[in-house]
């Protein structure tokens, strides 16, 4: 086994376009830094005082405003109080708000980039015809698809290292190196949620990789399905596009059916638990991974059956 | 008694309501060339992938040197070494890297040396580090060679090897294969290009529509009837049919030009033939005997088959 994923990871690093895959996310970050680094101001010493100012403007004009406006000022209000009374400067620059703000949202550049590859994995085979050479080896064809899927993984987990490891680097070159544990505040449906900076990135990280694990396993499958790898890398993006477009349409959907919310799209995105305990209305985390897990066992056992069954008659 | 290099027993394979392959049963000796000849379209290469798993088996047994492909699938397997139609590699590795994955799947170790050995073997030694996509086809039917050679097997398979070929190219591959059947490896191969078959096989069956029709030995297909045709070039061809009218020995005299006649006669009466011709004073330019090719044994035995079964002709 461990000379079938050795196999698979040479072929993949002997492919151009792997490399390339890596680069272009230190390029995003490199150039998210620049970009990050231009439009951010130089944290100002005194922001308290500036923020007092700020309160006591939006107080003069909460009192003139309409009643159906004065909602909004309070809880502006209130938002900016809060910073001051935590002593949370909203305006703070450092590499772990660099990563958590700007190198977190580039896990759907992370995403696409292993939708590619594993889209195109089993596919290849198939459209270069290399397929028929790999399967009269004395290996059992799950064997050999298994090898291709762990392979797979590890290259999409490079991915996701690449990218922390890039934007830890750009951001201490960037921004310095800062308080892991600094306070910041995170808007989330219910209000704002505090939370230290160096752990809210990582617990991101830590929910994203449940849903990474679940699109590859879906392209993943498509790869199997297709002889064309153009259309199962065609149709491994739309489905990645369609979920994350679809995520919102479920959520009102779902106030309306119970169904709904046991559909797959709602669950991709973990990252929101790191925001909030509960999504559409009564869904917990472990409501969430469990299924994931169905969905997922799904997904493997559809691939791993129709592999071992499919004719070869390419 | 010895084990087959291969058996094949009652190999059946259904596609919806079609019968692809239709019973057939056939076995190979050690160190014996067999062909499967047919029209493109008559099985072959089915029955080829069923033996090589590549596509399921409907019914029927296959086992090689006495492993069975139900029950020893691994042992099997590494008993075979096969090119499934045109031999496709991952382009963009080296021929070397080609055949160090394939090496990596086989059972017993397979060392670098022995890469290289087989690399010389194909006379591929100083192309062997470029990359695949740079080989000219006979190269790589050459690697593909070589692939199914690097783990020693004992049976050869050989799927319509000769496709692409050039006359150069298809020569030196036959002297090959030759050379291998001398040490003792057995080969499997199928071809619907009878003249190419005929130097190559020492058994053959011709499948068609599914099923097989006709098994023998080259040679036996070969032998001559008592009595063949003969061409004889001549100064006056009616002059010669006019003496040899009254001949009990002559019969079915054929006149094809103002030159030439042809005979169906017993090899002694082409002396007397000749003999007589010249005593009545026609001059004799050139006396041919018309070999019978395997083409027309074919032509023969599938169109008996046609009209035994009162079949419709396609």
């Amino acid at each position: 086994m461990i000379a079938l994923i050795r196999n698979e990871l040479m072929k993949l690093f002997q492919k151009k376009s792997s490399w390339i895959y890596l680069i272009i996310i230190v390029i995003a970050v490199i150039v998210g830094g620049i970009i990050s680094n231009k439009v951010s101001d130089e944290p100002d010493p005194n922001w308290r005082a500036g923020m007092k100012a700020e309160i006591t403007e939006l107080q003069q004009n909460a009192k003139n405003a309409p009643d159906e406006e004065k909602q909004f000022f309070t809880s502006e209000i209130e938002q900016k109080q809060k910073y001051l009374d935590e002593n949370v400067n909203p305006n703070a620059v450092s590499n772990w708000h660099f990563l958590n703000n700007v190198v977190y949202p580039m896990t759907t550049l992370v995403t696409l980039l292993a939708v590619i590859v594993c889209s195109a994995s089993v596919s290849a085979e198939f459209a270069d015809g290399t397929i028929k050479q790999l399967l009269i080896r004395p290996h059992q064809r799950w064997a050999v698809l298994l090898s291709k899927y762990i392979s797979l993984m590890i290259y999409s987990l490079i991915l996701v290292a690449t990218l922390i490891v890039a934007g830890y680097l750009v951001g201490l070159i960037t921004f310095g190196n800062g308080d892991f544990s600094a306070k910041i505040f995170e808007l989330a449906i219910d209000g704002q949620k505090e939370a230290a900076v160096g752990p809210q990135f990582f617990l991101k990280m830590a929910y994203y990789l449940p849903s990474l694990l679940v699109i590859t396993a879906i392209a993943f499958m498509l790869s199997t399905l297709f002889k064309s790898q153009a259309l199962a890398v065609g149709i491994g993006i739309f489905v990645l596009f369609v979920s994350s477009t679809l995520g919102g349409l479920i959520v009102m959907l779902a106030e309306k059916y119970e169904w709904a919310k046991y559909l797959i799209f709602p669950h991709l995105d973990l990252t929101i638990y790191a925001l909030q305990d509960k999504i559409l209305g009564d869904i917990t985390l472990p409501i969430s991974l469990a299924i994931l897990a169905v969905y997922y066992a799904i997904f493997m056992i559809l691939t791993f059956v129709f592999f071992q069954k499919r004719d070869i008659s390419i | 008694m010895a084990v087959n290099a291969l058996e094949v027993r009652s190999l059946t394979k259904v596609i919806g309501k079609k019968k692809i392959v239709d019973d057939v049963s056939f076995s190979v000796n050690r160190g014996e060339i067999f062909g499967l000849l047919g029209p493109n379209g008559a099985g072959k290469t089915t029955i080829i992938r069923m033996i090589v798993s590549l596509i399921k088996r409907t019914d029927g047994a296959v086992s090689v040197n006495g492993h069975n492909l139900d029950g020893q699938f691994k042992e099997m397997m590494s008993e075979i070494g096969a090119i499934v139609e045109n031999p496709e590699f991952y382009k963009y590795m080296s021929g070397y890297k080609n055949l160090k994955h394939y090496a990596n799947m086989a059972i017993k170790e397979v060392s670098d040396e022995r890469i290289m050995e087989v690399a010389r073997l194909v006379k591929l030694d100083d192309a062997i580090h470029q990359k695949v996509k740079t080989y000219s086809l006979g190269m790589r039917q050459r690697l593909g060679v070589a692939q199914a050679l690097l783990h020693n097997p004992s049976l050869l398979i050989l799927d319509e090897p000769t496709n692409g070929l050039d006359p150069q190219g298809i020569r030196e591959f036959r002297d090959y294969l030759h050379a291998l059947a001398h040490e003792g490896i057995s080969v499997l191969v199928s071809s619907h290009l009878l003249a190419e078959m005929q130097l190559m096989c020492d058994r053959f069956a011709i499948i068609e529509k599914g099923k097989l029709i006709h098994i023998s030995s080259m040679k036996e297909a070969m032998e001559e009837d008592e009595k063949t045709e003969v061409i004889f070039e001549v100064s006056s061809s009616q002059k010669a049919v006019d003496v040899l009218k009254g001949q009990a020995a002559v019969s079915s005299i054929k006149v094809l030009a103002d030159d030439q006649f042809s005979v169906h006669v017993e090899k002694a009466t082409i002396s007397t033939i000749n003999k007589l011709l010249i005593s009545n004073d026609i001059d004799v330019y050139g006396i041919s005997r018309v070999t019978v090719s395997l083409e027309d044994r074919f032509l023969e035995i599938t169109n008996k088959e046609v009209r035994e079964n009162g079949g419709v002709v396609q």
